[in-house]
């Protein structure tokens, strides 16, 4: 009995043993999922030898510039943040003769590990490393320092340093439009689509995620935007504390929408699609947030309008600053509406149910805030 | 024997009769020093609002049923902190299964079978090569996090996938019983029932709570009146008397790790059908209710129908706190606001939980004989 014992102990390391070591090869490095673009070949990908091909073929006589992208937490498929940021690089890498990799960190320690293997790389050697989402920042003001010749770019922070180009959005701004749209739109009888305002009450919702600064500038927008559409409607704000709990996203949305609230903006992330869900589930609508989420989700019914975030301007400027050249690291350059940072995008099958009215009503606050006339607050206790 | 099985029960459920109310007297306490009788009677109204009720049963949905696993797998001596991970993956096997077949009953089957799947190869790590039961459930919840989303990329081509369909209420599945009779009259029934204020919540629920219901009657009664239940009792709590009956220790053992699977199958599909999209950044959308599990079921000291009652009290915590924080009733930051479920959960398991592990939970039990 005893050495049956020590025999299967034995096969319990052994196998253990095999699997970690099988599961560090699985971890290792950045992923190389990029493509050129140009040929639709795989450009980034780090066999060497398609990659001397390729860049035989197709670059004649210029160097192939070299992009690291290291995404947010949330990861590509987000159906927002991070997509629109690939979407970026990916127009840039059809432009231009440029190259990218790309890493999909799953949490904040990594953040610093994917910024340095770039940073440290030197085959390729990346001319841009492109860091997404506000939580890298930290992990970037150590490492920039340390790479003093390498380029760098941050989405959505600010990192004081002279080798990064820090780009930030107004998104109180778009957020103004689409509480405008939503203040004007639950004082009026208005149903399209299945779904309707309930005439008799005047009640919007907002449903964030991770409480902060970067989320509490989508809410005083919002609440500012409403209350210029009419002082009677009331705002409800929850936040789930969390981006990826969409059932805790439906519960708060369903809470407001039987609470009287119309429409419900959010700003969570995937815990925006349980906002959708519930507003199909009682017949209200919603407005979607960072990208045109009536194209990237199913809830096309729903989705009154998004407030879209041009990340993919910001990745797409900095990686063309590179190839000309033009890179000025160290500066910060926020991105609003004069910038066509952010803005208002209609759904694609409620936007043209929305009255002509509304939609001027909102043009000309749009136009408003871009010629000075109105300044949108960015934090909601000044609204 | 269930006699006494009987007088612990009672002992049980008076024991969370007085930590429910204490929990609201707590509260009540607390508001009282916060603000004035406005704001109390406020959150009262709120708290027997229908629709709280009704987002209390929607939220307890996954974590009862991974709590009522937890209670089979522990009973029976192994601590199954793996249900994270199950939940993970039922959630994810449920929306594949129903993309493909188009029916979410199908899902449901098909996110238990994955379930049961990955708590058969805790079983077998922990039963057949004594690993250490702890690190192995770590490992479960670890594997279920990095395979879901990888599998959703694979299938779906990113981690948030959609199954196209959701569970249909329970009128409407009675409407289309295809049972004239009953059918018309279940739902003029129903329609009725639902105007009631607070309870009607009770008959315009997803079958998923119904479904609750009946598996928390049922697992009381395995494990209290069937010769299976008394196996696992004897199996956690002094597994060398079951040998000794001639009960295979390890055969009850994986029977009980089995079954938590299928439980914990149920709710995560369950919660992620319910939806209708699985959603796999990062903590995945199960997002701790596995580890919430094992808080109420060790609340409700092993009990079924403690482990509900106290899921229901977390649940609808939660609930509340989401319209407190909707309708601003409380003159306290937010943040403050979303901590009012953990704090009070904390609160009553400090002073009202007794929690008694079984005798033999977390030890590996060898048979004499060869």
């Amino acid at each position: 009995m005893d050495t049956d014992r020590f025999d299967r102990r034995k096969f319990v390391k052994g196998v253990g043993a095999a699997g970690l070591i099988g599961l560090a090869g699985c971890t290792g490095g950045p992923e190389s999922g990029g493509s050129s673009g140009n040929s639709g070949g795989s450009g980034g990908d780090s066999d060497s030898d398609s990659e001397e091909t390729q860049t035989q073929t197709q670059a004649s006589g210029s160097d192939t510039t070299y992009v690291g992208m290291v995404y947010a937490t949330g990861g590509l498929g987000d159906g927002s943040f991070n997509d629109q940021a690939q979407t970026g690089i990916q127009r840039a890498a059809e432009e231009f003769d440029l190259s990218y990799d790309e890493s999909e960190p799953d949490s904040v320690s990594q953040f610093s590990t994917y910024q340095t293997q770039y940073a440290q790389s030197t085959d390729p050697n990346y001319d841009l490393v492109s860091c997404i989402g506000f939580l890298q920042a930290d992990a970037l003001s150590q490492t920039a320092p340390d790479y003093p010749d390498q380029n760098f770019m941050i989405v959505d922070s600010v990192v004081d340093a002279p080798n990064v180009r820090s780009y930030t959005f107004k998104e109180h701004e778009g957020s103004y439009l689409v509480g405008q749209l939503a203040g004007l739109l639950t004082t009026q009888s208005f149903s399209a689509g299945g779904s309707s305002t309930q005439s008799d009450s005047t009640n919007v919702g907002f449903v964030g995620g991770v409480e902060g600064s970067l989320i509490k500038k989508f809410e005083a927008g919002y609440i500012a935007g409403v209350k210029a559409a009419s002082d009677d409607v009331d705002v409800q704000s929850t936040y789930t504390g969390s981006f990826s709990d969409p059932s805790a996203g439906k519960e708060a949305a369903l809470q407001m929408y039987s609470s009287g609230a119309d429409i419900v903006y959010h700003a969570a992330g995937n815990t925006g699609v349980g906002v959708f869900q519930a507003a199909r589930e009682e017949g209200r609508f919603a407005i979607g947030v960072d990208r045109d989420q009536s194209v990237t989700t199913d809830y096309q019914d729903v989705i009154l309008a998004s407030m879209v975030k041009r990340v993919d301007t910001a990745v797409y400027n900095a990686a063309k600053a590179i190839v000309n050249d033009s890179f000025e690291g160290g500066t910060a350059t926020t991105l609003g509406l004069a910038e066509e940072g952010v803005d208002i995008v209609y759904g694609t099958e409620l936007g043209d149910q929305i009255p002509e009215d509304v939609k001027s009503q909102i043009a000309s606050a749009r136009q408003a805030i871009i010629d000075g006339d109105v300044s949108v607050p960015t934090e909601p206790s000044n609204v | 024997m269930s006699a006494t099985a009987a007088v612990s029960d009672l002992g049980t459920r008076a024991r969370l009769a007085v930590a429910g109310a204490a929990a609201l007297f707590l509260s009540a306490g607390a508001l009282a020093l916060t603000g004035s009788t406005d704001v109390l009677l406020a959150v009262l109204a709120l708290l027997f609002e229908k629709s709280t009720l009704a987002a209390a049963l929607r939220l307890s949905v996954p974590i009862a049923f991974a709590a009522l696993g937890g209670i089979f797998a522990e009973k029976s001596g192994v601590i199954n902190i793996g249900l994270e991970g199950l939940l993970i993956v039922s959630a994810f096997g449920g929306v594949y299964v129903t993309s493909i077949t188009g029916s979410v009953w199908l899902g449901l089957l098909g996110g238990v079978a994955v379930s049961t799947l990955l708590a058969l190869l805790f079983a077998i790590v922990c039963i057949e090569f004594r690993a250490d039961q702890i690190i192995a459930g770590l490992a479960i919840w670890l594997i279920a996090l990095g395979l879901a989303p990888f599998a959703s990329t694979v299938v779906f081509g990113s981690t948030n996938a959609s199954a196209g369909t959701t569970f249909p209420s329970i009128g409407r599945l009675l409407a289309n019983s295809g049972l004239p009779v009953v059918s018309t009259a279940g739902v003029a029934a129903l329609d009725a029932l639902a105007g009631v204020p607070f309870f009607g919540a009770l008959f315009e629920a997803s079958p998923m709570v119904y479904l609750m219901f009946v598996a928390v009657g049922a697992s009381w009664w395995t494990l209290n009146r069937t010769s299976f239940g008394r196996w696992v009792h004897a199996s956690g709590e002094n597994p060398k008397a079951l040998d000794t009956a001639g009960v295979r220790v390890s055969r009850v053992r994986y029977a009980a790790v089995l079954l938590s699977g299928v439980l914990a199958g149920v709710g995560g599909a369950a919660l992620s059908l319910s939806l209708g999209q699985f959603v796999g950044n990062g903590p995945t959308m199960v997002n701790g209710k596995g580890f919430i599990a094992i808080v109420t079921y060790l609340l409700g000291n092993y009990n079924p129908v403690g482990a509900l009652l106290s899921t229901l009290l977390f649940a609808g915590l939660d609930a509340l706190q989401l319209s407190l924080q909707g309708q601003n009733v409380l003159a306290i930051p937010r943040p403050l606001v979303r901590t009012i479920p953990y704090v009070s959960v904390i609160v009553v398991l400090a002073l009202f939980g007794k929690t008694r592990l079984p005798e033999a939970a977390g030890e590996h039990y060898e048979s004499g004989e060869e």
